[in-house]
């Protein structure tokens, strides 16, 4: 009995605590997926959300007070196609071209400058992919953008598998033609042809294993086709990295010959190919619709971006979600979003893209990507309209937390 | 130094080159003069390329000649001034390291898409000067964004020559050596010259050389400009890539008339900015990242915000491209940052018109100023104005309803397929059914709503 007591003493003094209420008042809340609020209150207790509303909302007795007076506040930013800084060279293993078992989580480092600048720019959930050098590069994780242990930091694991396109994945590999044996070029696929061709073979064997252990003993495990076997009945979302008009149409093709879904990344060229991406009802990824060109490895991809593919995809009903992707050029993603309002999206939709959007698209709008009762407190006071080049985050919250500026 | 000369003719180069209209008219828009009070519903009258009246509508009367521009709803800004730009050259950066005796004339290219852009994007005036990668780089020149040649371009000629701290082949050190060798080789010439030019003269007064004979020997073409650089006839516009370079940029500003061009990584060297006379010219990319070697912790700076709070007047750049190509990105930055608003607009408007010795032609919107007016959509800070026409000289030099360029990068490129009524297909698979979808997404609700950038659930 006195065992459990010494248990639950610091359990309950931690829910007290927690139990704080903080009230945000007087700012203009757009609070994602739904209409503003033009003199706002937020109420957070706990690390969640208790209430959002107009100005008569009740505040708790006791609560904190916070003026947000000429002030707006967003959900936290949500960018679903994160590209870590000192991270990202570690998330390209290049033992393998199609490695699916492999998963971004293990490479997550709290300590990444790149995490430290989403967040102090408004971010506060980021969807980590393995990088693009491999065919399919392997699992992707929602973490959100502050903490010190990679577990904790968890909002979801497993939410994707990678899938390259193009170029990149081939990029520099050659195959062994005499000379040294032990260079790390000497990696398959070198052409198109060949990133098509490992794509195929792998899910033609996890789907051939697929169907052989149906109603039989299971064929012998296998980590890298389990991972493409979910894929393919339906439990896991591909993310395909598809620039150019001709990837994204090769995407498009394989994921229907699987029959598996995909979601396209990196779309550049998605203004080129909206009737196939309609017909598919795929969601796309636009990243850093601010950029005038693919900047990096992928430049040779021969993707031709336009400034009117947000608009466009927007005024087809192509769902899509605004990120900065691998654009080595690509601004904060609240910039990103801006310059999307800037070209013609409606500012409440680039808003959108940014937060509700991919929080359903990555199925954690359950807990963050949005300012409702019962949600995590990710949210973001910004000291201009977050569309005003001039918006700056005054203070971002996780979980109820204020992190760190990085100012 | 010698003012730079405001080519006297360009007005008349202008009359022949853009169907001027001798009266122009700009109504109805709120006037944001800049170097005076904003005027709401503001007339702006130009006459032969040059601002007449300024005033509110009740009191101008327009002459029924004039052509008019309606900006009702809009605002009225003087373009952009740039006082330093080394973009739309072909080749800026000469093999060569000490090459005072080259132009930008000669590397300008009128087709480049750079100027192209900085109409678009409301800029009119830009001084252009080689690279930051020669010792002495050649002289530059102030031109517009407007013409098909060099000279229909030109603004003002004389404007100064580029220097370089910026290593090259070497080290720091050997670089600052080098320029202080090329700059005292300049100044042995002269020495050289005017001793070998006062030996004639005795000579001439001994008798010696018959007395009918005058001394012909002309600077050396090579070193002209290089020579008015050390005689502070002509202005050095100095790039000092970072803080570390500024001692020796300062004592060189002691020798020279110089303007100090910023890289970006100054913070250091902002105390002694402050002893400098003019303003600096800083670098496009307004904010870095900073590490702190002993906490790793990343730190965020912005040059324009230092210069700022120490007192220091500066001039803003346009980059080449990115967001840094916008005016109004690189003055929300300021803003975002800190920075006065009305300091942010000054430093692309009146403070570079003035370091350029042409505060009485452009960077205001003044009588007797050129006719250099951009009209935009709205507040020049905000990303979702743009610049829907653009006035150089009193003439109508932009219109965006025209503008080929922008069709394009917007055009879609194939016609939509006609969609039902009421709704689109995204909801329904691909077979051609004409029924309408059962749930059709509304496309970007102006209420703020969901909007159709809702996807479906990942998770599902």
């Amino acid at each position: 009995m006195s065992r459990l007591a010494s248990v639950l003493v610091p359990f309950a003094l931690g829910t007290a605590l927690a139990a704080q209420t903080t009230v945000f008042t007087g700012a203009r809340i757009l609070p994602g997926g739904a209409p503003p609020i033009a003199d706002g209150v937020l109420v957070v207790t706990g690390g969640r959300i208790a209430a959002v509303g107009d100005a008569a909302t009740p505040v708790p007795d006791g609560a904190a007070i916070v003026d947000c007076r000429g002030r707006t506040i967003t959900p936290g930013l949500i960018d679903a196609s994160f590209r870590g800084g000192a991270a990202a060279g570690d998330l390209n293993e290049q033992g393998d071209e199609v490695t699916p078992h492999l998963r971004a989580l293990d490479s997550l480092d709290p300590d990444d400058p790149a995490l430290a600048r989403a967040r102090a720019a408004g971010v506060t959930a980021v969807h980590l992919m393995p990088g693009t050098r491999n065919v399919i590069g392997g699992l992707g994780c929602v973490v959100k953008t502050a903490g010190t242990d990679p577990a904790a930091m968890l909002v979801k694991a497993d939410v994707s598998l990678r899938i390259v396109m193009g170029s990149e994945p081939s990029a520099e590999n050659r195959a062994i033609r005499g000379g040294r044996v032990d260079s790390i070029y000497y990696r398959r696929p070198t052409t198109r042809m060949g990133v098509v061709w490992e794509t195929r073979r792998a899910f033609h064997e996890a789907k051939q294993a697929l169907e052989l252990s149906l109603g039989a003993t299971p064929a012998p495990p296998d980590r890298g086709r389990e991972v493409l076997q979910r894929v393919l009945r339906g439990d896991l979302t591909a993310y395909t990295t598809a620039r150019s008009e001709q990837d994204i149409r090769t995407a498009l093709r394989i994921a229907a010959e699987f029959g598996y879904r995909t979601v396209i990344d990196e779309a550049q060229d998605a203004w080129v190919v909206a009737d196939e991406l309609l017909a598919a009802q795929v969601t796309v990824l636009l990243g850093a619709p601010s950029a005038a060109q693919v900047q990096g490895s992928a430049g040779r991809d021969g993707a031709d971006p336009r400034y009117a593919t947000a608009k466009l995809l927007a005024d087809r009903g192509i769902p899509f979600v605004i990120t900065t992707g691998t654009n080595t050029a690509a601004l904060e993603l609240v910039r990103e979003a801006m310059f999307a309002a800037r070209n013609g999206v409606a500012p409440a939709q680039a808003i959108d893209a940014v937060t509700i959007a991919p929080a359903r698209l990555l199925g954690i709008a359950d807990r963050t990507g949005s300012l409702a009762a019962g949600k995590d407190a990710d949210f973001v006071v910004w000291s201009h309209d977050p569309l005003d080049p001039a918006a700056v985050a005054e203070s971002v919250h996780i979980d109820g937390k204020p992190v760190p500026a990085s100012r | 130094m010698n003012r730079p000369l405001p080519l006297a003719a360009a007005a008349l180069l202008l009359a022949a080159s853009v169907p001027s209209q001798d009266v122009l008219a700009v109504k109805g828009g709120q006037v944001v003069t800049v170097s005076g009070p904003t005027i709401d519903d503001g007339v702006v009258l130009i006459e032969n390329g040059r601002i007449t009246k300024v005033a509110k509508a009740a009191d101008v009367e327009i002459p029924w000649t004039a052509k008019v521009i309606d900006a009702t709803g809009k605002v009225v800004m003087p373009t952009w001034v740039v006082a330093h730009s080394q973009a739309g050259q072909r080749g800026f950066n000469e093999n060569m390291q000490n090459v005072p005796w080259l132009s930008v004339a000669d590397a300008i290219d009128p087709a480049a898409i750079w100027f192209e852009d900085a109409l678009r994007n409301g800029i009119g005036t830009i001084h252009v000067l080689p690279g930051n990668q020669t010792l002495l780089g050649g002289a530059g020149m102030v031109v517009r964004p407007y013409g098909r040649t060099v000279e229909d371009m030109a603004v003002a000629g004389n404007t100064g020559v580029k220097l370089s701290l910026l290593a090259t082949g070497g080290g720091r050190l050997q670089q600052i050596r080098r320029l202080r060798r090329a700059i005292e080789d300049v100044r042995e010439y002269v020495a050289d010259f005017d001793r070998r030019k006062a030996e004639f003269e005795q000579e001439q007064a001994a008798g010696a050389i018959a007395a009918d004979k005058t001394w012909d020997e002309q600077i050396d073409r090579t070193k002209r400009n290089a020579v008015d650089l050390v005689q502070k006839k002509a202005r050095g516009w100095l790039y000092v890539p970072s803080a570390a370079e500024l001692d020796e940029a300062l004592r060189l500003s002691q020798q020279l008339d110089l303007v100090l061009v910023l890289g970006r990584n100054i913070d250091e060297g902002v105390p002694l900015l402050t002893k400098l006379a003019q303003p600096v010219v800083l670098d496009a990319e307004l904010e870095y990242f900073e590490t702190d070697d002993e906490t790793q912790k990343e730190r965020k700076l912005c040059t324009a915000k230092l210069l700022a709070d120490a007192g220091v007047p500066f001039v803003l750049s346009i980059g080449d491209g990115g967001p840094t190509a916008y005016p109004w990105w690189q003055l929300g930055t300021c803003v975002r940052n800190g920075v006065d608003r009305q300091k942010a607009i000054e430093a692309l408007t009146t403070v570079p018109a003035k370091l350029l010795g042409l505060a009485d032609q452009v960077g205001a919107i003044a009588e007797g100023k050129l006719g250099n007016l951009q009209i935009l959509t709205g507040d020049p800070l905000q990303a979702t104005t743009w610049v829907e026409t653009v006035v150089l000289e009193g003439a109508v030099a932009y219109e965006r309803s025209k503008d080929p360029r922008l069709k394009l990068l917007f055009v879609e490129p194939k016609p939509a397929e006609p969609k039902p009524a009421g709704g689109d297909k995204a909801a329904e698979p691909p077979a051609p059914a004409p029924t309408p979808a059962p749930a059709p997404a509304s496309t970007g609700t102006p209420d703020g709503g969901t909007g159709d950038g809702k996807p479906q659930d990942g998770g599902r």
